[in-house]
């Protein structure tokens, strides 16, 4: 499928150069302030956007996009990484800014709950939005199931983050379990494909 | 994700409350500790399974390597192995690719049993395929050597992790404009890793989003599609898996003469001229039943290709929709090369190995901030800081050592990586972190510079396929990075 894009594989390189190019002017803008900054970040986006449009025509609709943001990633961290700045490990940093994560009180229920509800708890709910998108919503069926199907591991991860953050455990707990039984429920009350 | 020491500016982007962050923080971190071995282990093997069909090639480089094979080619290596094992219940015959320059024939049987062949370019079988490094690295990334159900929900439930922490690490990173190009190094150990761990985390997200959930789904399908099935086939996955398989052609145990495949690729010539055949996969050959599934793939498409359904009879069924379906259909084809990267050429492929390898370096720095942290606030935790660190350098050097044993030991690479690993894990009871570092280090460094002499050796003179000749330099420049590595600290110090 691939190495054959010998002329497909230098397209892609073309094109990630540009995204390299917009990272740059970025860089600058980024650097500091000046007359020309507002000017920098228009070409910057600009070129990106170039890029993204270029491949749609050059390397197709899905493909190319998919070429661009793999080859442009790599050229900026490569990028990113060229500036690299060494600190002096004798000088203390002036102060630390960082956020640190909350602390929560150490209870071994709420843990365990914490557990249950990022997982199974969120897992099901997750699988009850897909699977009430892959039965009752409108389209081909495969579509239907393939949506629905990539909506389960989103949803069930975006579950996961919300619960593993929030200090209110009972509200996760009520709304995961009332998104499981009304998604559950529609699918299984309307039963066919 | 940490934040640095860059002094706070005025905000960008809308100010983000810091308890919120605080939160979300500190549900990353849960989530990262909890999962942090399954992730590293899931990408560091998807890194590496970037390249397998390279590996097949590296493992099998005598060929012959073929450009193309005409359909009479494709016919005689589905004959003759199909006389190897006439009890076989289905034949996978693989065309040349300029990615997979070789022509084969797979077979596998009621028993279990499988071989697979290779033939030159008149379709003669010239040898047996024999690719075990390959393959175990291969299963080691998609089910962990576990059984199929099980070690793709385990590796899909990783890839929800995974999902999880970038969602909970971008919410939890309100400068992520501000400190976009910001990379320092050395100074306290904490912050070095943090702009590592968000650096690359930032700047790959793309991919990052992209691997994490076609692995996830990938991963998950057998759990999705066993509740659909549930909720609408009284539990019947073969209705639903029905959906994606394209016309059927309906069971006849009764025999009938073997399946031409001579006459089934002049169909799809006949019917789609522009198709570029990659393989066909006969079920039931040498009964009334039989069919070919062809798999044909258009250039400029993110797909595996389509797959046209031909009967034994030579008459075209009609498609399953990979490529001219309905959207469902065409999401679904993209998934594994967009997965794996297998969609673009080479650089594509380079590009998902630096930035799988990135994605495996910000799991293992997402635990060392943790672990820096503790011991910024006086609760160190040595023994954890000597396992992880010594988890993290056992997998290259198991890889490492399994694929030089695959080459000269008749013992299955799953158990040398195995007993590598545990072995690896196990020196964290006898040396600190940097000697770890430094010794798992040096010792994969030797590996892989032992591994390519002795693949050299081993083939001498039958290095027909120049992909092998660029797979070992890969390793001989890896070894000498990872030399070059060991350096760095003694001229810090």
């Amino acid at each position: 499928m691939s190495g054959l894009l010998a002329l497909d594989a230098w397209i892609g390189l073309g094109l990630a150069l540009l995204t390299l190019g917009g990272a740059v002017l970025l860089r600058r803008a980024w650097a500091g302030a000046s007359p020309r900054r507002p000017w920098l970040i228009l070409g910057g986006w600009g070129l990106l956007v170039l890029a993204l449009v270029l491949s749609v025509f050059l390397l197709g609709v899905a493909r190319g996009p998919a070429v661009v943001l793999a080859l442009g990633s790599t050229l900026a961290l490569a990028l990113v990484a060229s500036g690299v700045e060494f600190r002096n490990a004798r000088k203390k940093a002036a102060r630390e800014l960082a956020l640190e994560p909350s602390e929560r009180r150490r209870i071994a229920w709420r843990g365990w709950l914490r557990g249950i509800l990022a997982g199974p708890l969120a897992g099901i709910a997750a699988l009850g939005c897909g699977l009430a998108v892959a039965i009752c919503a409108p389209g081909a069926v495969q579509s239907r199931m393939v949506i629905g199907g990539l909506m389960v591991p989103f949803l069930w991860a975006g579950g996961m983050a919300w619960t593993l953050s929030d200090d209110k455990i009972l509200r996760a707990t009520a709304v995961l379990t009332g998104v499981a039984v009304v998604t559950l429920g529609a699918a299984f009350l309307k039963g066919a494909l | 994700m940490d934040g640095s020491t860059k002094p706070a500016g005025k905000p960008i982007w809308p100010k983000v409350p810091a308890e919120f962050v605080r939160a979300m923080l500190a549900g990353h971190s849960a989530l990262g500790l909890a999962f942090a071995a399954l992730i590293y282990l899931v990408c560091f093997s998807g890194s590496i399974a970037v390249f397998t069909q390279e590996y097949t090639r590296w493992e099998q480089p005598a060929g012959p390597v073929l450009q193309a094979a005409t359909p009479q080619a494709a016919d005689r290596v589905f004959r003759e192995a199909l006389a190897h094992n006439p009890k076989a219940r289905d034949v996978f015959v693989q065309l040349p690719e300029p990615v997979r320059p070789r022509l084969t024939a797979h077979l596998d049987d009621a028993t279990g049993a499988e071989r697979t062949f290779v033939a030159d370019a008149s379709g003669a079988i010239v040898g047996e395929m024999k690719t075990p490094w390959t393959e175990f690295q291969a299963e080691l990334h998609t089910v962990l050597h576990l059984p199929r159900a099980w070690g793709g929900f385990i590796v899909g439930l990783t890839g929800v992790a995974l999902l999880s922490s970038l969602i909970s690490g971008v919410l939890s990173h309100p400068r992520v404009f501000k400190d976009a190009f910001a990379f320092r190094w050395g100074g306290s150990k904490r912050l070095q890793e943090a702009d590592l761990h968000n650096r690359i985390s930032v700047w790959g997200l793309p991919f990052h989003l992209v691997v994490s959930l076609t692995g996830a789904f990938l991963g998950l399908t057998v759990i999705i599609v066993g509740v659909l099935a549930l909720a609408t086939f009284k539990g019947d996955t073969t209705k639903a898996y029905a959906l994606f398989t394209g016309p059927k052609v309906a069971d006849d145990a009764r025999p009938a003469p073997i399946i031409d495949l001579t006459q089934v690729l002049a169909t799809l010539r006949a019917a789609h001229p522009e198709a570029r055949t990659t393989y066909l996969f006969v079920e039931h050959p040498g009964e009334r039943g039989q069919h070919a599934s062809v798999s044909a793939l258009t250039p400029g498409r993110l797909s595996r290709g389509e797959i046209y359904v031909i009967d034994g009879e030579a008459k075209l069924r009609g498609a399953v929709g990979y490529e001219t379906g309905n959207l469902g259909q065409k999401v679904l084809s993209a998934m594994t090369p967009l997965h794996f990267g297998w969609f673009g050429g080479w650089p594509v492929k380079i590009a998902y190995l630096l930035l799988g390898l990135g994605l495996t370096s910000v799991t293992s720095s997402g635990v060392a901030i943790w672990l820096a942290r503790r011991r910024d606030k006086g609760r160190p935790a040595p023994r954890w800081e000597r396992v992880w660190i010594a988890f993290v350098w056992s997998q290259p050097f198991a890889y490492a050592l399994s694929a030089l044993a695959a080459l000269i030991l008749p013992v299955a690479p799953v158990m040398v990586w195995l007993l590598a690993t545990l072995a690896a894990s196990a020196t964290a009871i006898l040396w600190a972190p940097a000697a770890l570092s430094l010794r798992l280090r040096a010792a994969t460094a030797g590996l892989l510079a032992l591994t390519v002499p002795v693949h050299v050796a081993l083939n001498g003179g039958r290095l027909a396929d120049p992909v092998a000749w660029i797979i070992d330099a890969g390793l001989l420049l890896t070894a000498v990075l990872l030399a070059a590595s060991l350096w760095k600290p003694r001229q810090a110090a």
